[in-house]
């Protein structure tokens, strides 16, 4: 078991009204899984993932991820869990632009306990492995978008979580580009790591091993 | 159109509700301290700017060459004035100027009045009008009084005719009151609250040949074609003729001569230039640092006030881009653009100013209290003096807001209408502009703590003399002086608390009647030239004062030759350059020999701005004395002193007791000081908080900007010290420069400065970290709150935007 959510409920008072973000979540996650999160917008997908990756609160329900509760967790231990266990993958890749693609790379080593020759080693590990060797030097601005992906991928990966987490990765892509970026993550999945992805496409969906559907922030079967 | 402008403009600036606070706040105390400091500044640079013929008029003053180089001075002898009238070409008119102060009686009451002593000319030269407008005449026997003095003395203004009893070498004189002057502006630096006729002064038959004895100044209004190089080139053989003794011994004791080839020179200075000439030693110097000190502050205040509104434009420009670039597609030309924004900055200027003249009006009592200027609104309410300021607060406002709206009017429509904006230009505009205000902050901080270690310094030097327990105050009744301090000497005897009790003609420090005075003696010792301070003192001077003898001994009643008998410092005993100084004998011009009876260590009895002179004490017992020194035991000092007061009234019914500690007198010397200490202190706090109030907005656009990369950085597990560390390093890194670029600038300010005094601190480099390491500090503390916020926010928050 990866994670589990139990009975978890957001919300926002809005004009003296509570409205529900998230209600009465149940999730399990095992490793190895690939698990697509669907649903129209505004049904809460984002909202989720965030709660699983530690990014959001949420006001009700419990969250054991790896055997710990993350929901009595002090904010440091929490981050300090999804700094080391889960890397995130955006719609809009949120590379930084006066960075280079290694030193994109780089960037998570350098809040975690790695030597420079450590760092290094793995940015090469990286790059080589994402076929981007070539193109270190250059800015995201430099690349196209499916490359810009495969930089924020390659950066997510780089610190080897156990939990990808992608918020409608090929949302900003073509479909080419879309089906290389899936095709990548159906190989990552094989070498072992769990995904948990957002996408409106019902073709990316079909890539994971299981659907979530969400409506109005409710779990829906079917 | 314009109606619309403001009231978009209004409603930009109620909607941007913190900005707008920041900018009129920063702003408003920006324009109030510049008006008063530009008020300050702009009173003391029209000091005599008030005569009609201020552009023919001036003050004749000496440089004599001495074997040390060159001395300058205005004290003139009685007959020089009509000796260059009569001998020298191009004089229209001339007046002699001796101050003094008498006492005036009426009744039993007793008036001290500043008085000068002038010729008739005096009044056609410089504009005293009389109460009608009138010009001033004087007569023998006669006394023009002030308005003023008027009220004072005889409770009304029409007193023409009337007498007033003068006391003159302690005999009552009459004079006729001949008219009465209306007050004059307060920026005079010729002072006075009555005239009388010059030869009407006392000693003025006893001086009128003599050519060696200095006690007043000399004015001269030139004719109109004569040029000054041109006068005082005729002076030339004129010098050659009267000063020739002073220049043969000028010559004798190894002086070198001046660039001419001569040893004595007269000259003149402007009337304008009067009172910021210094004399002393080298030429004559005019220094108007203090003025261009006040307006440079108020200069860097506004500036660093400009910087901010400049910034805080900039950063409100990301904000606004959608809304500009909505405005453009819909067809707005750049022009009106530029209006409409430049229309804002209009308005918060406006209302700063009006804002900051309130302030000022409302600050104005304690200001003039704290930095002793007279100057208020009045003196502003001339017309090219509001047009110049109304003309500097468009042109300021134009610089200041219009920068940030041509950048923004010029924007490319698409890039505004995504909301981007190249900023990587206006960051480097923005850094250069911290650096500045870093600068002054740094610069002014590193001042203030120079200015007033040396302050603590000299008020902690000791002195060499007791300053804590003696209390010291004129002699200023009608008794004989030497009898006054008698009397007070029996009066408190046996008290336990009064130690002891003398008198001498000079104060030490500065006392509460504010006047302070040379008297320096020069005499020829075994063929070469000596000069002296002389101080006249009575029995116990040394004693009073814990004075300490080198060698020989003090002043003693059992020897009644003590009375031709001098006690000389170190400094004098070296100049006399005697085996045994304290078996010299002195022969002063008078041909009376005068025997040194002791040697006394060094003390400052003069502001530690120079060194320890050479001093002689004399002993004369029908020389007069001009104030009193009495020594209290320690622990009662306050009972002791209302002791002496009551005595001092019992003795002198009808005078003032103006008495003070030494300790408090040596302070007052630093007044000059005290006063810059506190302005650049004043001005170091004010640039400090408009620089925060700056980069506290700095900090509000750099997280706005970088909203993105903090949420990426959060998100691959940057913590929230990391982030604080990396936004706030950019600032410190700017601090780092100012530091770098200020402190050479201001170390080389500060020694200039420290050059001045004898007695001054090392000028460590402590000081400028100190003073970085503060700016360093006060510009976290400012950026704290937002970058730390910053830091802390839910990254998700940051990167929904997209």
């Amino acid at each position: 078991m990866l994670l589990q959510l139990n009975n978890i409920f957001k919300w926002v008072n809005s004009g003296g009204q509570r409205v529900f973000l998230l209600k009465d979540i149940n999730l399990e996650v095992t490793e190895g899984e690939f698990i697509s999160i669907m649903g129209p917008s505004g049904s809460g997908k984002s909202t989720l993932l965030n709660v699983i990756g530690m990014l959001d609160t949420f006001d009700e329900g419990e969250y054991q991820f790896l055997d710990k509760s993350v929901h009595t967790l002090k904010e440091k231990h929490r981050s300090n869990l999804y700094k080391e266990y889960i890397g995130f993958v955006f719609q809009s890749y949120h590379l930084l632009d006066e960075l280079t693609v290694k030193e994109n790379l780089e960037m998570p080593l350098l809040y975690k306990k790695y030597s420079s020759s450590e760092r290094k080693a793995m940015v090469a590990d990286m790059l080589d492995r994402f076929n981007i060797v070539g193109k270190k030097d250059l800015f995201p601005a430099q690349l196209s978008g499916g490359q810009q992906q495969l930089v924020g991928v390659a950066r997510a990966l780089i610190g080897n979580p156990k939990l990808l987490l992608a918020d409608e990765p090929t949302g900003n892509l073509n479909s080419k580009q879309s089906e290389e970026i899936m095709d990548l993550f159906k190989q990552l999945n094989k070498e072992g790591v769990t995904i948990l992805q957002v996408t409106h496409s019902e073709k990316n969906a079909a890539y994971g091993t299981k659907i979530v559907n969400l409506l109005d922030g409710r779990k829906v079967d079917g | 159109m314009i109606k619309n402008y403001f009231r978009t403009a209004w409603r930009n600036l109620v909607k941007n509700r913190t900005f707008t606070l920041l900018n009129i706040l920063g702003l408003s105390v920006a324009f109030g301290v510049s008006i008063l400091l530009g008020m300050a500044a702009y009173y003391d640079l029209s000091y005599d700017r008030f005569h009609d013929k201020k552009e023919s008029l001036f003050q004749v003053y000496k440089v004599q060459q001495t074997p040390n180089g060159s001395e300058s001075g205005t004290s003139s002898p009685v007959p020089l004035a009509e000796a260059l009238r009569a001998e020298v070409p191009g004089i229209e008119k001339i007046s002699r100027h001796l101050s003094d102060v008498l006492v005036a009686t009426k009744g039993e009451k007793q008036f001290s009045l500043d008085a000068v002593w002038v010729d008739p000319d005096f009044f056609d030269m410089f504009s005293f009008p009389l109460l009608n407008g009138d010009q001033a005449v004087l007569r023998q026997n006669e006394v023009v009084i002030t308005e003023g003095t008027a009220r004072k003395f005889f409770g009304r203004t029409d007193v023409e005719g009337e007498t007033m009893d003068l006391l003159l070498k302690g005999r009552s004189t009459p004079f006729t009151v001949s008219s009465v002057l209306r007050s004059f502006p307060s920026n005079s630096s010729l002072e006075f609250e009555m005239a009388l006729y010059f030869t009407d002064f006392p000693d003025y038959l006893a001086l009128r040949d003599k050519w060696d004895s200095q006690n007043h100044e000399v004015y001269i209004e030139l004719e109109k074609q004569v040029s000054v190089a041109q006068f005082e080139k005729s002076t030339l053989p004129f010098v050659q003729q009267h000063y020739k003794g002073t220049m043969e011994s000028s010559i004798r004791d190894g002086a070198l001569p001046n660039e001419d080839g001569t040893y004595f020179q007269l000259g003149l200075l402007p009337v304008e230039d009067a009172h910021f000439a210094n004399y002393g030693e080298g030429p004559v110097r005019v220094v108007r640092t203090y003025p261009y000190l006040l307006l440079g502050i108020a200069f860097l205040i506004m500036l660093i006030a400009c910087v901010n509104f400049i910034n805080m434009g900039i950063a409100n420009s990301v904000k606004r881009l959608r809304e500009i670039g909505m405005r453009k597609t819909l067809g707005a030309p750049k022009k009106q653009l530029f209006f409409q924004l430049w229309s804002e900055s209009l308005l918060v200027f406006f209302m700063s100013l009006c804002l900051g003249t309130l302030l000022g009006y409302l600050l104005l009592e304690p200001f003039q209290d704290t930095f002793r200027t007279a100057a208020s609104f009045k003196d502003l309410g001339h017309a090219q003096v509001l047009f110049g300021a109304a003309i500097t607060v468009v042109l300021i406002s134009f610089i200041a807001g219009g920068y940030p709206a041509i950048i923004m009017s010029r924007l490319d429509t698409l890039q505004a209408l995504k909301g981007k904006l190249e900023v990587a230009k206006g960051n480097r505009l923005r850094n250069a502009l911290i650096v500045v205000q870093f600068c002054i902050a740094i610069a002014l901080i590193s001042s203030t703590l120079v200015l007033q270690q040396q302050l603590r310094f000299m008020a902690n030097k000791d002195l060499g003399y007791n300053k804590e327990q003696v209390i010291a105050f004129p002699i200023n009744g009608k008794r004989d002086s030497r009898q006054a301090v008698q009397l007070l000497r029996e009066e408190l005897a046996g008290n336990p608390d009064i130690i002891s009790v003398t008198g001498a003609d000079n104060i030490l420090g500065r006392g509460t009647d504010g006047s302070a005075y040379t008297s320096v003696l020069g005499f020829d010792y075994k063929g070469h030239s000596v000069k002296t301070n002389m101080l006249v003192v009575d029995y116990d001077y040394v004693e009073t004062l814990d004075l300490q003898m080198v060698s020989g001994r003090s002043f003693d009643r059992r020897y009644a030759t003590d009375s031709l008998g001098v006690i000389i410092n170190e400094t004098m005993a070296k100049s006399l350059d005697e085996a045994d100084p304290s078996s010299a004998t002195l022969m002063l011009d008078e041909g009376v020999p005068y025997r040194v009876l002791g040697v006394v260590r060094d003390y400052n009895f003069q502001k530690l701005d120079r060194a320890i002179g050479p001093l002689t004490l004399f002993m004369k017992s029908d020389w007069d004395l001009y104030y009193a020194y009495v020594k209290v035991a320690p622990g009662t000092l306050a009972d002791s002193y209302d002791r002496i007061k009551d005595t001092w009234a019992a003795i002198e019914p009808n005078a003032e007791f103006m008495g003070s500690f030494l300790d408090e007198n040596v302070d007052r010397t630093f007044q000059e000081e005290k006063r810059m200490a506190t302005m650049i202190g004043a001005g170091a706090l004010i640039a400090i908080v408009l620089s925060c109030v700056g980069l506290f907005a700095m900090s509000l656009l750099m997280v706005s900007q970088r909203q993105k990369e903090i949420g990426i950085r959060k998100i691959v597990g940057a913590s929230i010290g990391s982030i604080t560390f990396m936004l706030a390093k950019d600032f410190l890194k700017l601090v780092a420069i100012s530091f770098v670029i200020a402190s050479p600038l201001a170390w080389w300010f500060l020694s200039d400065w420290l050059e001045g005094y004898t007695y001054r601190i090392e000028l460590g480099l402590w000081f400028f970290f100190a003073a970085g390491f503060l700016a360093a500090v006060i510009a976290m503390v400012s950026i704290a709150s937002r970058t730390i916020r910053a830091a802390l926010q839910n990254p998700t928050k940051s990167l929904r935007t997209e």
